[in-house]
């Protein structure tokens, strides 16, 4: 076990992390402005999955259309659900758990409606990007690689639009109080609107670089608790928190697994568990200002 | 309000239980002789179950239309097992209860074939399995299951040959396992192999599990590739199998892998450039000549479908029935399990003949094939024996 091979895992965890990070921001960016955890991002993750695979095999379109139809589609899909079962909620100032009753009800429904509508059959993407880079004795993927930029290059738009521009100003605001903002002359809706736009095209793509490298399944949904694991590591509600999270907890997820495969969840959940009673508002979520 | 609401809850259960015997009236007593099948319609082995089902609808049309079974239709009535262990134990107890079928086809795996033992046993009615190769299958603690019987060879025998065809016939000494801890299937292939591969002097350099839902493998496949194995013996499912090689392949890992029965599938087309020069151990060779006839007749019965292994080893347990069914001389669920280990039938993937003791087929071999990535096919490469 030399420094290559550790390197090697760290890029395995890089990679790992860096698709996570793009879903945790779903999760963060939701909670920032409404402070609820929106579990259908899963769903909206999933039906991404299968807009880029449709896209892929029916289609025929090339990778970098089906990857913006994938965002496309899962941006109208989260707007969709945000007007159709969140907006009733918010005009009647439902208390959060009826929001998170409420997003749980919507995953499971989209779930459901992709096994009634397409099947259960798992589907694998046709390869898009089969060789690999060799720097030294390490391997980089281009699928990884592509993974790594498009997650980088995603968040640091959302960061300079959270930053530099105005609707981020008004996100910013409304992220520290609403009401306040709304006084302001914030239009809240739009805020919100544009908040489940980004939130759901990041799932699009985060859906389209999951199933290229793993698979695509009405399930997978399932599996993005992880990054919603990752953005309470970082924060809920932390940009930054969401992305620094995930990261670690990709690396450290790879460096477990790679000692003990089977310790591998259960360090996660553990981990969940450790932060919410030592540290409940995450690595970087420790004051309102910093959030979003 | 409560009590309205219990009536109403009462009516509506009257009228599921009313619907559900007039259902059950509408079959005709002894017209027709009726076989179950189970498996899985939906689920991660979905390809699988659809296969058995369509290539059985196929074959009962067949032989329905040259006069049927002694003198009757056969009705075949399949049901899906979502690949769950409980919901094959609802399907089977629908099956002899209530469609009251002569004996049972399937189920595709070797958990819900265990599971549905003691349905089997209440109603003494038999299950023949097409590809559950588990031991425990037909026999549990040293005691034979009186009514399941299987057309395949077991996990020991699967193992024996991964272990052979590695040391016999690729010349390879250090390999390395991947597995999926979780899986009762994988465990049994894995022991066995390593128990014949190190026996010949063979060296496994690195032993790595998963857990059975895992997606992201490079952690363990990065072990793998430090330790520097010849060949990767993967016993596990297609899918797993198909997510491992692209992963793999973006690590630079070259090695071809050889997975068991449960890998193989056409499935594994759809990421033909990273499974490429891979091998899977399989019951029968899905390219052998003899089974042109076959795969055209589906192809054109099913759109175009593609034959998966399932098929095969369905038609195979097909035959066997008839020919137990003939030898029995009615359509008597007892006199059919008496009957599977006395007649002997040669089916696409070899002479069957059930075994009294053991209730699972003697001398069988395996057959190991090469994955043509570049063409889409499998290339034959050899025959070992099973036993």
């Amino acid at each position: 076990m030399d420094l290559q091979y550790y390197l090697q895992q760290l890029v395995n965890g890089i990679c790992l992390g860096g698709m996570y990070a793009l879903m945790s921001v779903g999760y963060s960016l939701v909670y920032s402005i409404m402070s609820f955890s929106n579990f259908a991002h899963g769903g909206v993750i999933m039906v991404g999955a299968y807009v880029g695979y449709f896209a892929l095999t029916a289609l025929n379109v090339p990778f970098w259309i089906a990857f913006l139809l994938c965002g496309v589609g899962s941006g109208i899909l989260a707007i969709i659900i945000e007007r159709l079962v969140y907006s009733p909620l918010r005009k009647r100032r439902a208390p959060s758990l009826y929001f998170i009753i409420s997003a749980m009800g919507a995953s499971i429904f989209l779930e459901n409606f992709v096994i009634a509508t397409i099947d259960g059959t798992p589907r694998n993407y046709p390869t898009l990007f089969s060789n690999s880079i060799t720097i030294g004795s390490i391997s980089l993927g281009v699928d990884s690689l592509l993974m790594i930029v498009v997650s980088a290059v995603s968040l640091l738009i959302l960061m300079f639009i959270i930053q530099k521009t105005k609707i981020g100003l008004a996100i910013r605001a409304c992220a520290y109080n609403e009401k306040a903002g709304t006084l302001m002359g914030i239009n809240s809706s739009l805020v919100i609107f544009v908040v489940f736009l980004m939130g759901g095209v990041l799932a699009g793509f985060a859906g389209m670089l999951y199933g290229m490298r793993f698979i695509v399944k009405p399930t997978i949904g399932q599996v993005t608790n992880k990054s919603f694991v990752a953005a309470v590591f970082g924060g809920l509600g932390s940009l930054p928190g969401a992305i620094i999270g995930s990261l670690l907890l990709g690396i450290m997820e790879i460096f477990v697994a790679s000692q003990n495969s089977m310790l591998r969840d259960l360090f996660v959940y553990a981990l969940l568990i450790l932060v919410l009673i030592i540290k409940p508002s995450g690595l970087m979520g420790k004051v309102v200002e910093d959030k979003a | 309000m409560r009590k309205s609401g219990k009536k109403l809850m009462s009516v509506a259960l009257l009228c599921v239980m009313l619907v559900t015997l007039l259902a059950g009236c509408g079959g005709k007593k002894s017209e027709t002789i009726k076989l179950g099948w189970m498996g899985s319609l939906t689920g991660d082995q979905a390809a699988y179950g659809t296969c058995e089902s369509q290539t059985l609808k196929m074959l009962v049309e067949e032989k329905n239309a040259a006069g049927g079974i002694l003198g009757k239709q056969i009705e075949l009535i399949c049901y899906d097992t979502k690949g769950d262990a409980q919901e094959a134990v609802n399907v089977a107890k629908r099956l002899c209860a209530q469609d009251k079928v002569c004996a049972i086809i399937g189920p595709n795996a070797s958990g819900q074939c265990i599971a549905i033992q003691s349905v089997l046993d209440q109603y003494k009615v038999s299950d023949l399995s097409t590809v559950a190769t588990n031991e425990k299958v037909t026999v549990q603690d040293g005691k034979l299951k009186e009514y399941n019987f299987r057309v395949c060879f077991l996990d020991p025998q699967q193992g024996k040959i991964a272990g052979t065809f590695v040391y016999d016939n690729l010349k390879f000494t250090k390999a390395a396992v991947l597995f999926d801890i979780n899986d009762d299937y994988a465990k049994g292939l894995k022991d066995n192999f390593i128990k014949v591969f190190t026996g010949k002097g063979g060296t496994v350099v690195a032993e790595e599990a998963y857990t059975g839902g895992d997606t992201d493998f490079t952690a363990q496949l990065t072990k793998i590739k430090e330790a520097g194995p010849e060949i990767i013996f993967t016993p596990i499912f297609y899918q797993d199998f198909i997510m491992i090689h692209k992963q793999a392949r973006t690590l630079g890992i070259d090695l071809p892998m050889l997975g068991g029965d449960g890998c193989a599938s056409e499935v594994l087309f759809d990421a033909a450039d990273a499974v490429d020069g891979s091998y899977v151990i399989n019951h029968v060779s899905l390219v052998d000549p003899a089974g042109d006839d076959f795969r055209a007749k589906y192809a054109s019965k099913w759109n175009g479908a593609k034959m998966e292994l399932n098929g095969y080893m369905a038609h195979d347990a097909f035959l066997l029935w008839c020919a137990a069914v003939e030898k029995a001389g009615s359509d008597d669920p007892q006199a059919i399990a008496k009957a599977y280990c006395e007649v002997e039938v040669t089916g696409m993937a070899g002479r069957i003949k059930i075994s009294a003791e053991d209730h699972n087929p003697v001398g069988k071999s395996g057959c190991v094939e090469q994955i043509d990535g570049k063409n889409k096919t499998y290339k034959f490469i050899t025959y070992i024996a099973a036993d």
